[in-house]
């Protein structure tokens, strides 16, 4: 009855906790009870860690079972953050982190999902967030309350993590992308889209999803039998994926409900869940091949991005036409350049106009000491031969005359980029602190 | 968005790697093999820094491991990283159709039950789009064999962010050289 949810949500208000509970709900609830134990358990375990003011689990049936799910959300919301061992382990993050979930909006008992809590995050996840991302992401996410059952209309995305045991309505298995990407690659690549961008701007719920499947079903049922105007809500995980969450969990499927106002059967779930994430993927496309912001259409995008690959490709078969042509042998090439090192003391007198940060240098230093175990010589000299020409472009205090010398270096120079800069700084850091080598480029290069 | 450090640093050590190799064999070569080889270690140095992540590498490699005469070119630079335990012939690359026959069954099963239904202009576009994706498939190793749009996208960016890398990587050796080459005439 509806009368029971002021009462409830007064009760779970007062203990931070939001919960909007209906008679069908405490059946469906009552039916739930023995699985919730469990999850009661667990949930009195840790909150009493937590959460002593909480008198939560001295409530009533349907507070213990809004607890349950707290539980499991928060169990769930740990998994996902802070790559737990186990659902069974105590988490020592659980009670600062589900504290974020509990105490945050309870405003007129409204859950207030605007922007999402949603643990976006595909559990099979392709690419694999580095922790920041994620923290950013839970930042991004604290402003959302908890609430049992959905009551209003949503259409906040949620990604459940389910513990495993039960079959849901939607499995995917996802292929992991390589985790090897960089964090720069991931800043720019993997945006944490899942919630803040993938909510939809009338969102207003919160919708805490019970981990057990079973209960999903069956809510999810009941409320489809009474047609749209039930909470059901459409989650499309098209975020990349955490690879926390992946590690953790099992599973590869995904929690999905269906828009208020649309079609609920599973095809077409699965159908939207799929054009979203390829649409989500062809704006980090946008995003890497340059001039393609105003292009709105898949097909014109994808022109754009073949040109842009067959662009690359060719340029590649150039510039191996280019060093071949450059150099009477492969091998002769890099000895040749290895044979021309700068002098380390040649070096050593424009490394102070470069402004290298001490940091950079040991990293580059450090990240380049295998190649020196591996007795790569001409690796380093060939970095070095980059480094120093490069150096001599990026460093304008040199007094080099304006030969044809500097046009070659202007060439450099506007090929180059801010963090290019740094790189051919790192790899002259980098020499510096190797063997020192003797070079004739300098005398050749440099107007001494 | 710029490749990232790293990602360059590997590349070029298994390119020099792979470049050391073909001096190695010490024999007099053209010009257009010298091309040859100079891109081929490029091309494998770049698959293999993504340590056998990806399918689009993994597709690179086995191909150029079909050719005896770059197989020991490309074993030399691979055994250095971590994923490849063995290269994976090509016919194992069938099992990596992995993105989903499902949906290619799904298609075709709407393709033959409701050409009607849809309006010419998102025929059309369907069209486009379909000859675009084939294009896609053939520029990115190993893209035939993908089927899911989704599984073929995350490919291509990730090829995308290679190749930009290696092209980076290639023009500021080849400037050096060219350099040098200047200052020694």
């Amino acid at each position: 009855m509806n009368r029971t949810r002021p009462e409830m949500l007064h009760c779970l208000n007062a203990t931070g906790n939001l919960a909007a509970a209906t008679s069908r709900e405490m059946s469906v609830l009552e039916r739930q009870r023995a699985v919730l134990k469990w999850h009661q358990e667990q949930l009195k375990r840790r909150q009493q860690r937590h959460f002593d003011d909480l008198n939560v689990f001295s409530a009533p049936l349907l507070a213990q079972n809004i607890n349950g799910l707290i539980d499991d959300d928060g169990s769930g919301l740990n998994e996902i953050l802070t790559r737990p061992t186990g659902m069974e382990t105590g988490r020592p993050d659980f009670g600062s982190k589900s504290g974020v979930i509990l105490d945050l909006d309870h405003s007129a008992g409204h859950v207030n999902a605007s922007s999402g809590y949603c643990l976006n995050f595909a559990i099979s996840g392709n690419i694999n967030f580095p922790p920041t991302v994620v923290a950013a992401a839970t930042q991004v996410n604290t402003a959302v309350g908890a609430e049992a059952k959905v009551r209003e209309p949503t259409t906040s995305e949620r990604l459940s993590v389910t513990t495993g045991r039960q079959s849901s309505k939607k499995r995917k298995a996802e292929k992991s992308l390589p985790s090897e990407v960089d964090e720069e690659e991931d800043s720019i690549v993997k945006k944490i889209r899942g919630c803040a961008d993938e909510e939809e701007p009338t969102n207003s719920d919160q919708h805490q999803n019970s981990n057990k499947n079973n209960w999903n079903n069956n809510s999810s049922k009941n409320k489809e039998s009474n047609g749209d105007k039930s909470n059901r809500e459409a989650s499309s995980c098209t975020s990349k994926g955490n690879s926390k969450a992946s590690a953790v969990q099992k599973p590869d499927y995904v929690h999905v409900r269906a828009r208020r106002g649309q079609a609920t059967d599973s095809h077409s779930l699965a159908e939207r869940i799929r054009r979203e994430k390829i649409s989500e993927r062809m704006k980090y496309l946008q995003e890497l091949v340059p001039g393609c912001n105003k292009i709105t259409g898949k097909s014109g995008m994808l022109d754009e991005i073949i040109n842009y690959v067959q662009s690359l490709q060719r340029q590649v078969e150039y510039l191996s036409m280019k060093l071949a042509a450059l150099n009477p042998s492969v091998d002769v090439n890099i000895n040749d350049l290895f044979a021309k090192e700068v002098s380390p003391a040649c070096l050593a007198s424009y490394l102070p106009t470069m402004g290298v940060s001490p940091e950079m240098a040991s990293q580059s230093y450090l990240e380049y000491n295998p190649v020196e175990t591996m007795g790569q010589v001409c690796v380093s000299e060939g970095v070095n031969l980059v480094d120093a020409s490069l150096r001599r472009s990026m460093s304008p205090p040199v007094s080099i005359p304006e030969t044809l010398l500097h046009s070659s270096c202007f060439n450099q120079i506007h090929n180059s980029l801010p963090w290019e800069l740094d790189l051919q700084s790192l790899f002259s850091m980098e020499f510096q602190q190797e063997r020192p080598i003797n070079c004739s480029l300098a005398d050749l290069c440099w107007p001494y | 968005m710029r490749p990232p450090i790293s990602l360059e640093k590997e590349f070029l050590k298994k390119w020099v790697m792979g470049l050391q190799k073909w001096s190695s064999t010490s024999k007099e070569m053209s010009f257009l093999e010298r091309k040859k080889a100079i891109k081929l270690s490029a091309d494998v140095a770049m698959a293999s820094a993504r340590n056998g992540s990806t399918l689009w590498s993994r597709a690179l490699i086995a191909g150029a491991s079909k050719d005896p005469d770059t197989n020991a070119i490309v074993k030399h630079v691979v055994t250095g990283s971590t994923a490849f335990a063995s290269l994976p012939p090509p016919i194992r690359l069938g099992r990596r159709r992995v993105c989903s026959n499902k949906a290619l069954r799904k298609a075709r099963i709407n393709h033959f039950r409701r050409p009607s239904r849809k309006s010419a202009a998102s025929s059309i576009v369907k069209r486009l789009v379909k000859k675009r994706t084939q294009v896609i498939k053939g520029l990115v190793p190993g893209g035939e064999r993908i089927d899911d749009e989704s599984c073929l996208i995350k490919e291509t960016l990730d090829y995308v962010i290679s190749l930009r890398a290696q092209v980076h990587v290639m023009q500021q050796i080849a400037n050096a050289a060219e350099l040098l080459n200047t200052n020694n005439n």
